[in-house]
């Protein structure tokens, strides 16, 4: 066969980039059950969260490879190529930091804490996972866009973009409260340190996110 | 048994399968995108592409034989019947022999262009360098440029121009459904008019230039207000939601047969233009300065090509609609119309212009359009060098069967 059809055409990277938004999601749903569990005295399965985690991130480091190893020099996308590039650099970054958060909790038993902080930690978290979850939606939504071009679609895009900025603004809010909280608490100076760092990791995912929707902005840019 | 003879059935054998490798390989071209956005079935392909392709070799074919054997070298080549009979032989064998190894391999070249080659290889060995015609070569090569070019240029603007009118707005689908009959009347009137312009059906009528125009125009805008009432009917009574993309999906059934037609009118001389030259020589005994193409032996090209679209086609289309995916409706019927039209208003010009590239610069059209995910723009310059080798390469396999033919046959 002699096809010179078929060299052309390279297989979507949205598609991979939708699936690695997905793999994001499903770790973020771990995650929340991990650090739930790890504030609830007497965890136990908080190993178990960890390695499904810690697996889900090889798969989605898997798909971030095969996106990267599918588009050979001298491609032509819809979209600039680096912004691409930089948006799944982004989006993996939730990830990594996801990793991180849970590696440190594991280094140290989680110290005990007065109830009012465990559930700005337990808010925390909340408020962290939801920019994360609506990234797999940005990016179908910026699949609708590219198929049609048009303006109503893109209007969705910018939509949920300005929502996870609003969200990673609530949680910068929120994280600086709690940081002050931690430090009126009457602990040992090392705990503080862990949960400073703690809360400082959670507040990390929100801002990936955030600069993965800024990077999605300028992929729609017109 | 005479040497004529054995040359004739020779003739027949390589114009035969030079025809049913057009098929075979090229089929991808015009149906490609259709299969690949599951406009149609595998087995709807085959069959459409095979019909029209008899339809168009036979009946928008050219029936005289023009540039590729005359415009590239001088007749005093061809002045010798014997010289030309062995000539157009090796041309023929050589194109064939290229198209083989090309395909073996893999690579993406074009039969026009092999063909061309072939004939200036003969050309140089029988008269020497004097007697190519460097203008006439260097405009064959301008073609190839531009046949690209200008491809790529019409399906830009037209993906652009269905960006801008229809997908990006609110109601898409509504849009789609009315501004189907232009697309149609534009995509049928560039058929009736190459119709009347290049078939002995135009000339029986001996229309006028403007007179031709005017009945084209007619008949499209007819044919486009008829598909269009098939098109609402069917949208209305459909139960799943229409979108822009779906009822181009139709559209694009219609465009897929103006690709396979088109390729089916121009692709058909490659194959037959030299064995049309060894038929006229053999029952003549004489060689004029325009050899005739008879209707037969249109017809015995165009049925190669369904042959070789029915044996082959098959599995080209297979891998062919399972890799593009990300060729979507509107995308392919960019591709497609722009396609068509260039190679439709080339052999119109009497230009062998490949149905092949014209495709391949209708799809860089699209990607450059910003339409498809990703395209890969390497290998679209890998295929530019295989358009470059194709000439030599063919060129230097007829010199030396064309050698070979005059040391078995030559006097």
């Amino acid at each position: 066969m002699r096809l010179p059809f078929l060299t052309i055409f390279l297989s979507s990277p949205f598609d991979g980039l939708l699936e690695h938004a997905e793999k994001v999601k499903e770790c973020s749903l771990l995650f929340q059950q991990a650090i739930e569990c790890s504030i609830a005295s007497q965890c136990r399965s908080f190993g178990e969260f960890r390695e499904q985690v810690s697996q889900l991130e090889h798969e989605a480091d898997a798909i971030k490879r095969r996106i990267r190893g599918h588009i050979p020099k001298g491609t032509l996308m819809m979209v600039d190529k680096f912004q691409f590039f930089n948006y799944l650099k982004e989006q993996d970054k939730v990830l990594d930091t996801v990793e991180d958060i849970l590696d440190w909790i594991s280094f140290k038993e989680l110290p005990a804490i007065p109830n009012d902080v465990a559930s700005d930690l337990r808010q925390l978290v909340d408020i962290s996972m939801s920019p994360i979850e609506e990234l797999s939606l940005m990016v179908s939504e910026a699949i609708d866009y590219f198929k049609t071009f048009s303006n109503k679609a893109r209007e969705v895009v910018k939509e949920r973009i300005r929502g996870i900025r609003i969200k990673e603004h609530n949680v910068d809010q929120l994280e600086k409260n709690l940081k002050q909280k931690l430090f009126s608490l009457k602990i040992d100076a090392v705990d503080i340190f862990f949960l400073i760092r703690l809360v400082e990791y959670i507040g990390n995912i929100a801002d990936h996110a955030e600069n993965a929707g800024d990077m999605m902005r300028a992929m729609i840019a017109q | 048994m005479s040497i004529e003879f054995i040359i004739l059935i020779t003739a027949y054998a390589c114009g035969f399968y030079m025809s049913w490798n057009i098929g075979a390989n090229d089929v991808a071209n015009s149906m490609a995108s259709a299969v690949g956005a599951k406009a149609i079935t595998i087995r709807q392909a085959v069959f459409i592409a095979g019909i029209l392709n008899i339809v168009g070799a036979t009946f928008i074919g050219s029936h005289v034989t023009n540039t590729i054997r005359k415009g590239i070298i001088s007749n005093e080549v061809m002045s010798d019947p014997h010289i030309a009979l062995l000539g157009a032989l090796a041309a023929l064998l050589a194109s064939a022999l290229w198209i083989t190894f090309a395909t073996w391999k893999s690579l993406p070249v074009s039969t026009t262009h092999s063909i061309v080659g072939a004939m200036l290889g003969f050309g140089v060995v029988a008269g020497g360098f004097s007697v190519v015609k460097w203008e006439k070569l260097f405009a064959v090569v301008m073609s190839w440029i531009i046949s690209p070019v200008f491809s790529l240029a019409l399906s830009f603007i037209m993906f652009k121009i269905i960006v801008r009118l229809i997908i990006s707005r609110r109601n898409a689908s509504l849009r789609a459904l009315n501004l189907s009959p232009y697309f149609i009347g534009l995509a049928v009137f560039i058929v009736i008019l190459s119709f009347l312009f290049k078939t002995p059906l135009g000339t029986r009528l001996s229309l006028t230039t403007c007179h031709a125009l005017l009945l084209s125009f007619i008949i499209a805008v007819c044919i486009a207000l008829i598909c269009w009432w098939f098109l609402t009917q069917k949208v209305k009574h459909s139960k799943i939601m229409e979108t822009a993309e779906s009822i181009f999906r139709r559209i694009q059934i219609g465009t897929s047969c103006y690709v396979a037609l088109a390729q089916g009118a121009n692709d058909v001389a490659n194959a037959i233009g030299p064995l049309a030259v060894i038929y006229f020589i053999v029952t003549t005994g004489t060689l004029g300065t325009q050899v005739p193409v008879p209707n037969f032996l249109l017809l015995f090209g165009g049925v190669g090509i369904a042959i070789g679209i029915a044996m082959w086609g098959y599995r080209v289309m297979e891998t062919v609609g399972t890799r593009i995916t990300t060729l979507s409706n509107t995308r392919g019927f960019s591709v497609d119309f722009a396609a068509a039209t260039t190679v439709l208003i080339a052999s119109k010009l009497g230009l062998p212009v490949s149905t092949t590239h014209a495709a391949v610069g209708g799809v860089i059209g699209v990607g450059l359009a910003r339409g498809i995910d990703a395209v890969n723009f390497r290998t679209i310059g890998m295929i530019i060098i295989y358009w470059i080798i194709t000439v030599p390469a063919a060129a230097l396999t007829s010199m030396i069967l064309f050698k070979l033919l005059i040391l078995l046959f030559g006097r």
